[in-house]
Order: structure tokens, then sequence, then C-alpha cells
């Protein structure tokens, strides 16, 4: 409580406007957590740069997929923009790395120029870090997608190639592995193609 | 080391070029391993090409030129590898046309803007598409020709341009000035009526050009076989004969290498087409003349300098070897 009063003074209105709702709560629980921030998030089916105006944040968290961030670059340009604080991407020109790995997660940072200035650097590498890890969680559920599909695959040739063969399983199996080792190709590509050329067969 | 040059694309008609490059293995064939990057935004593109996340991109003017002096916060060294396209941009305005068709120079003009903005009952939105566009440019010199002035009778927004046509049927907005072919797109949908563009302002200006960044530019044998590339690229998109073939290519979803631009608009909208805008393909180097009016507006503007016009008149003319300055 204490702690809160005391820093109230210099508090940072941050606001995450973020397209994927789940990761939009995830950065905002984590901002949370610093009793200096005032984390807002922008609504659904709100645009960008009317949040900026409503809200009046220090700072705005972009998420790069957001097709409305062009809004929010022109700001400084547009003469009559409703507007009264100029906003600009935040760019480090000493941190290089840290510019392109946000950009490469797919995040960005805007600060209202008029604004107390304070290192706004921990608050974009939280978003960093957070945007990785959903990353990667996608990256891996991708792959165990992939994996799924090829397990399904192989199935369907080895029962259609018992079937056509009158061979059980493991024959199956053995012959598709065989071929694999023979074309320098993964299982599920020989799959793949056994069932093309069945299906072929079929329709000719 | 070899990983695949990234070229940055927006959905729009005249990335067209860059689309059928990739799609008929034209950059292939001239020994170049590319990926095509749909981006969702101007600042996107921009920033890829600042922060080394773009080789190339397809981009106007403008905006590639504001990126490269350093006007978004991070000079970039870029230069120009192809013009892309000219013309193709649409004025649109909601409600009823009180003239036939374009509205004329002058108090005719004056006059048809008086009676639409009377009929829609407040001073017009309009939109663009980034403030850095020829857009906002072709839009500017549209208004001065019917003696509006943009600053004080016209409320300026910045919105993608599919984001528009919603705009455009609840009312948010009240016009736009937009790339093919979203106004077309927007007048088959009867959300709105063409009063001018680019045929009607400076038939024939600059739109589009691709380019490259300084890692690209360092390497000149990748340049040069980009920009053979493209040049055939850009001739095989300029032929009528192909208009179909591309409309299906660009109506294609974004995972089958397309646009999933509307097949209707987009057919009229390319060289052939019957749209009253359309779009050209056009080959060769880049001329002073093709960058004076840009550079010129942008001044006016109080974007660039003195020191920065003479920098951008030096992108002009044949592909610069490899690391000259920008």
């Amino acid at each position: 409580m204490n702690e809160e009063k005391k820093s109230s003074g210099t508090r940072l209105r941050v606001l995450v406007a973020d397209e994927n709702p789940r990761r939009g709560r995830a950065l905002s629980e984590t901002l949370h957590a610093d009793a200096s921030l005032d984390v807002l998030t922008v609504p659904p089916d709100k645009a960008l740069i009317d949040a900026v105006r409503d809200y009046g944040p220090d700072v705005v968290l972009v998420d790069l997929d957001r097709a409305d961030r062009d809004a929010l670059d022109s700001i400084r340009a547009l003469s009559c923009s409703a507007l009264e604080r100029p906003v600009a991407l935040f760019v480090d020109e000493d941190d290089v790395d840290l510019m392109e790995t946000a950009f490469d997660t797919g995040v960005c940072s805007y600060n209202v120029l008029e604004a107390l200035p304070r290192d706004v650097k921990p608050l974009l590498r939280a978003a960093i870090a957070l945007y990785a890890r959903f990353r990667r969680t996608r990256d891996e559920l991708t792959e165990a997608q992939i994996a799924l599909a090829e397990r399904r695959l192989i199935e369907q040739a080895k029962r259609s190639f018992m079937k056509n063969e009158k061979a059980n399983e493991a024959q199956a199996y053995r012959w598709l592995q065989r071929r694999a080792m023979q074309t320098s190709r993964r299982i599920a590509v020989v799959a793949e193609e056994y069932l093309a050329a069945q299906k072929k067969d079929e329709a000719s | 080391m070899n990983a695949p040059l990234r070229i940055g694309v927006l959905k729009l008609a005249d990335s067209a070029p860059v689309i059928m490059a990739q799609q008929k293995r034209i950059f292939a064939r001239h020994g170049l391993e590319t990926e095509i990057v749909v981006s969702p935004s101007w600042a996107n593109i921009a920033d890829g090409l600042a922060w080394n996340r773009l080789d190339a991109a397809v981009i106007f003017a403008p905006l590639a030129m504001m990126t490269a002096l350093g006007h978004r916060g991070h000079g970039a060294e870029l230069r120009p590898l192809a013009r892309i396209s000219r013309g193709g941009n649409t004025i649109m305005l909601r409600g009823i046309n009180p003239a036939s068709g374009v509205w004329q120079a002058g108090s005719r003009g004056r006059n048809a803007f008086d009676i639409w903005r009377n009929a829609i009952g407040r001073k017009p939105r309009i939109a663009i598409v980034h403030m850095y566009s020829t857009h906002l440019l072709i839009l500017r010199r549209f208004l001065k020709m019917i003696d509006v002035d943009m600053e004080n009778e016209v409320t300026l927004s910045v919105m993608p341009p599919a984001d528009m046509i919603h705009a455009l049927a609840e009312n948010a907005i009240d016009g736009g000035c937009v790339g093919p072919p979203w106004g077309t797109e927007a007048e088959q949908l009867g959300l709105a009526f063409q009063v001018g563009g680019s045929a009607t302002v400076l038939p024939g200006h600059l739109e589009k050009v691709l380019v490259a960044s300084g890692k690209l530019l360092a390497c000149e044998q990748k340049v040069s076989r980009m920009s053979l590339a493209v040049q055939e690229a850009l001739s095989f998109c300029q032929k009528p004969t192909h208009r179909e073939e591309i409309t299906q290519a660009l109506a294609a979803p974004v995972a089958d290498g397309g646009l999933l631009l509307p097949p209707a608009s987009t057919r009229t909208i390319l060289p052939g087409g019957e749209a009253r805008e359309c779009v050209t393909f056009s080959d060769g180097n880049l001329l002073p003349s093709d960058l004076d009016w840009i550079i010129s507006d942008m001044t006016a503007l109080g974007w660039i300098g003195e020191v920065e016009q003479q920098m951008l008149k030096r992108w002009s003319g044949p592909i610069p070897a490899a690391s000259s300055p920008v």
C-alpha cells in the first residue's frame, strides 16, 4: 500500500495492444506485478489510435500483427490529428539487438514524447520474453500436429497396403520402411506417395 | 548464410509482379531463393527494412524515402531496385455523387464538393493508408485542384485499405484515397463513388517501387539478378492476355502464395481491364521525372529539407553499384 502511494506520482500508464487476447492477458498480468504501472488493454473492435486517444497512455506495447499500427505510425506527421501528445516508435540505437529481437518476436513499443522520461526497455524486454514463450508454444503445437498427421498417413498407407497385398501389419510397415531407406526419404512421404498412387489407380 | 531473400508486400494488386515472379519461378530461374512476406501494415514493411527483417519490399516511394532518411527513428540504407507501377489510386466518397463521374477542376469541382458535404452534414472524414504515402500526395493535389484546403476542410485519418470498406459501410469515414483494387471494390459493393484518382490528378505518376535494404545492396550479383527477374515479371504482368492468370494468383489464399484479393474488382483494374483507373506495370529505369513531383510535394509539406532533397534525387537512374551511399 505504502509503496503504491509513494510511487503514485510517477506511475506509468502502459497500454497493451495485442490481437491475441490470451497473450495480451498474460502480458498484462506480468506487467501488473510492477506496482508502479497502470496497465490498460485495447478492447477488441477498438482501433488502436482511438484507444491511445481515449486512455492517454505513456507507453504503448503493440503486437506487430495489428494492421492499424499505421495510424499510430502517422501521428507525428498528421497535422490535424486529434491527439494532443505526439507518439513515436521507441527506437534504441545503442541496442540494435534488442530492437531486432523485438521485431523478430512480433512486438514493438511506442512512447508518448511528452511523458516523463523513464526507461521503457524493461517493459519491452518483458513483452519480448512473453512473445517468445508464446511463439515456442505455438511452434511446439504445430510440430505435434505435424507428427500426428504423419502418423495418420502411415497408418492409412499400412491399411491400404495390407488390403492390396494381402499382407499383415508388420509386413506393410517393413515395406514402407524399406522403400523410405532406398529412396532416402521420410517414411511419411513414402506413405503419402503410396496413397496418392492408389487414389490415381482408383480414378483411372 | 544462404537464407532466402525476404520480400515484403501488402495485400494490393500492385504487388502482382513480385507475386507472379515467385509463383512462376522467375526469381528461381534467375538463381534467387526468395520468400514473400505478406505484411499487415506499412509500418511493418518500413520497420522490416530498417531492422534487417526484410531484404526488399514493394512500397510507395515517400515512405521508402522517409525510412531511408531516418524519419521513422532509425536510418536505413535503402535504394530502389526497380519501378513497379504507375497510377492505380482512387479517391472514393460515400453517398450520392452530385456530379456525373469524376469531378472537374476548379469551381465545378468545388461546387460538387459543397453539395456533397452538405448532404453528409459534417466536416468530411477522409482516410488514407499511411501518412507518408503517394495517396496523401494525390489526395492533396486533388483537393487543391477543386479549391479545397486539405488542412482545414477535411479531417484525415489513417487505416488499412480493407478496413476502409467497413468504415465506409458504417459511415465512420466519408471517403478515402486508396490503392488497387480496394477503391473499385468499394464501388462494386455500392459503398462509394469515384471522384478522382491517379489518372485525374497526375496520369502515369510513379506509385510503387521495389526497394532493397543495405544487406541486399551489398551483394552486387543478387541485386542484378533481382533487377532482371523483376523486369521480366513486370513485362509479364503488363500483358492484358495474362490478366486472368494474375487475377487468380492474387485471389489465392496467402498460404498458397496469393494475397486473397477480391477477384472481380482485381480483374477490372489490371492492365487491359475496363476500370477508369487501371494500374500500369512499368519496366525500365526510375526516371528523374518519376521522383521530382514526390520530392517537391514532400518539401512543400515540410517533411524534408534542402540536403535531403539532393540525397533523394540520386534515387533515379540505373541500379546503383554495391554499397553506394544513400
